[in-house]
Formats: structure tokens, sequence, C-alpha cells
């Protein structure tokens, strides 16, 4: 990026406020990444010139860098900007809006079955238009967008939830099995009224799960820390272990190590026919004190048993 | 957690947004936040779509109608982009002698 604002609107020096103005829209008129998504030099070009702007529209500003008492950035940084055309085409946030291709004769059938597809997939369309059916006005209604929060088990084990809304309105939210963060689930016919004779919008809505603080989901794998103890770790045994499906006994096998994990096949999250695992990664807690009677014992043991688990790092 | 932003954190984050000129824009349609039961939450999405709207507020004078009009044409577009993407994306995943018949039809035309 240039370090002269005043190249960067295309100017010399000795511009009028008026033409930095003028010189800016310009730029920003025909640079701007979301009126040129598919310009990749477009952001570049837009965020020098305002930048340039930033600095220059500002009599005192303009002065004080001509004066080299700023530089080009001015005196604060400004923070990173996201740009709306990186969404723009993704989908599901509500507005993608193309509004049907009728207009393209036979070929249209193949697009309005993308379309439907695309809908299907959580991309909230702002409302397809019902054209003049019957000389009245009719178009389907406004889709709608809620966030709905539930608790880590309730997106595990699925169920019923309803959403009540500070205006006192209230949804009937079917949480499938198995639901992930931030997945959305369409309710087709729950959004907003139709004009005319049109239908209905859908409503979008999306879940929040709440993390848990014993299970961690990794995809359809929950992951757990188990805490042993140091005898448990020697001698191994079986060892009550909390699932999403309830406690279980888990053998810890003789010699076990902190960061080992075990899998328990099944015991992850069900969605569908599919079935996850509850990895269990095991670490030693030491007692709450180390007593006289274990000082003793590893101090005899150390004697005749010495190892090193660092073998082969380098320092 | 998937990230939303309450209508308290967008105004922070954005600087020269203010609540009135957030108000103006969900009352136009705009912007669609999701209703959740502690009033409305934006997506990161949405504040993207935010300071685009800021930008032709402000720089380009636009309000009202016209503001409605600009937004659900660039709509369109990446609508349309979107969907042309995935039309391509189609035919990149076809045999290449498919491809190839494509590739010819559109030269024809």
């Amino acid at each position: 990026m240039s370090n002269d604002p005043y190249s960067a609107l295309g100017l010399k020096k000795s511009a009028t406020d008026a033409e930095i103005k003028k010189a800016y829209r310009k730029i920003a008129r025909t640079h701007h990444p979301d009126l040129n998504p598919g310009d990749s030099t477009a952001e570049a070009k837009f965020k020098a010139a305002s930048m340039a702007y930033d600095l220059l529209k500002d009599p005192e500003q303009r002065r004080r860098f001509d004066a080299g008492e700023i530089d080009a950035t001015g005196a604060e940084k400004q923070p990173e900007r996201k740009f709306y055309r990186e969404y723009a085409e993704q989908g599901g946030h509500g507005y993608g809006n193309t509004h049907g291709y009728e207009d393209f004769g036979d070929m249209s059938d193949i697009f309005a079955d993308i379309l439907r597809q695309r809908q299907a997939q959580g991309a909230a369309g702002g409302g397809a238009y019902g054209g003049f059916a019957g000389g009245g006005f009719d178009a389907r209604g406004a889709d709608a967008r809620y966030m709905l929060e539930v608790d880590f088990m309730d997106a595990v084990k699925g169920g019923k939830k309803r959403i009540t809304l500070p205006s006192g309105d209230n949804l009937e939210v079917k949480i499938p099995e198995g639901t992930r963060d931030g997945q959305t689930i369409r309710l087709r016919g729950k959004g907003g009224e139709g004009y005319g004779k049109g239908p209905r919008g859908d409503a979008y809505v999306t879940i929040n799960v709440r993390p848990h603080k014993v299970f961690k989901r990794e995809g359809d794998d929950i992951h757990i820390t188990l805490p042993i103890t140091i005898d448990e770790a020697v001698l191994g045994g079986k060892v009550p272990t909390p699932t999403i499906h309830g406690t279980v006994n888990l053998t810890i096998p003789k010699g076990a190590s902190s960061g080992q994990t075990l899998r328990l096949r099944g015991k992850g999250v069900k969605r569908g026919s599919k079935k996850g695992d509850q990895k269990v990664e095991l670490q030693i807690k030491m007692p709450p004190n180390v007593d006289a009677d274990l000082e003793k014992f590893m101090q005899d043991w150390r004697k005749g048993h010495a190892y090193d688990p660092r073998k082969g790092m380098t320092s | 957690m998937t990230r939303f932003y309450s209508e308290e954190q967008v105004i922070t984050s954005i600087t020269r947004l203010t609540p009135s000129r957030l108000t103006t824009y969900v009352q136009h349609e705009f912007l669609s936040p999701a209703q959740s039961e502690s009033g409305p939450v934006y997506t990161a999405a949405d504040l993207a779509r935010i300071e685009l709207i800021c930008d032709l507020d402000e720089q380009f004078d636009l309000q009202g109608d016209a503001l409605g009009v600009v937004l659900s044409l660039i709509d369109q577009l990446h609508g349309v982009r979107s969907e042309l993407r995935r039309v391509m994306t189609a035919i990149e995943a076809q045999p290449e002698d498919l491809r190839g018949r494509i590739i010819a039809a559109l030269k024809e035309m």
C-alpha cells in the first residue's frame, strides 16, 4: 500500500478539499468491494482510498500530515474490516435473493430446483415473488430468523423447545437428536404472513449450543478428560466414567499414563443411524498431600527402578 | 458456541453506528437480525452488512427506498453469483468430454 494518501486518490498535494472528496467518491463507487465482488484488487484500492480520505477530509489532520506531524495511517490504527462479500455468497445469512428465473422459459425449471435445494440447506431467501395471479398481488411472506440457545445435553439428545420472544410471541422448535452448534433448522410456513394468496414464509432457527463443563464435542465423538489416582494408574482397574448416555465402568489398563486416550465405542453422539464414540483422556491426579508413607515408598522404589521418560528429548 | 452479537455489542464494535441508525436499518428491513429470547442478535455476516450499509448511507448519501433498491440489487447480484458458482462447480465435476461439450456450446452462443 502506498504511503502517500494523495497518490492513493490519484491527486497532487495541491488538491482542494472538493477535489479530494470527488476523487474519493469516484474510487469508492468504482472499487467498493461489495459492489465489485469479482475484482480482487478492488479491496486494496478501496481500503487505500478510504484511509487516505479519512486522513485528508479533515483540514486539521491534513495540515498535520502535510507538516509531517502524523504519518499516513493517522494517529490511531483502524481495526481490520471484514467485507460483506466474504459472507454474501455463503448463504444462511438471510439475505440471499435471486427472485427466481421465471423469465428463463423452459430452463427455469432447472433453476427452480436449484433454488429449492438452496432453501433446504438453510439459505433463507428474501422471498420469491409470486406474480399477479388472478389480477391481485400475491407474494410469499418474508422468512423469519431466530436464534435459540440450548443446553449441550438438549442438543445431543434432541427434544422440543419453545422460543419465547420479548414481544410475547412464541414458537415451538423440534430439535433433532445430535444437533450441532450453529446448525439451522427450517420450520416451513412459520415465517411472515403472505401477501394476497401467497403462502407464509419459513422460519430459520439457528441453534446455539452452550458448552458443557465435562463433555466436549468433536464431530459426533465426545471427548472428556478423566482424572485417575496414582494407584489406579499403576494397578489398572474399573473406574466409573460419565458418558452422555449415563455412567459406565471403564477398564483402565495397568500402567496407564496421563494423556493416554481410551475409546468407548458407540458412546458418542447419535445422529440418524450414525453413532460416534467417546474418547477418554486419562489424567493422573496426585493425592491432596504426599504423606510420609508415599514419600518413603517412592524413595525406596527410586533406588532400584529409575527410568527416564525424557529420553531422546534434546534441550 | 457460534458467535452472536447483541445490539449493544454491535454499536460498540461499529463506531460510526448509532442506536437510532441501527433501528432505522432494521425498520426498513435492510437487516434482519435473528430473534432470540434476549432480543435481536447479529452474526458476523450481519456486522459486515452493516458496514456496507453505513458506506452507502454516509458516503453515497443513500437513504430510505434508494438504499433499499441498491441493497436489493447487491443481494440479487450475490445470489446470482452464488448460483453461478454452484453451476460451475457442478460442471467442473463432470467428465472431460462432457465439460468439453458444454464449453463448445457456450462458445457457439
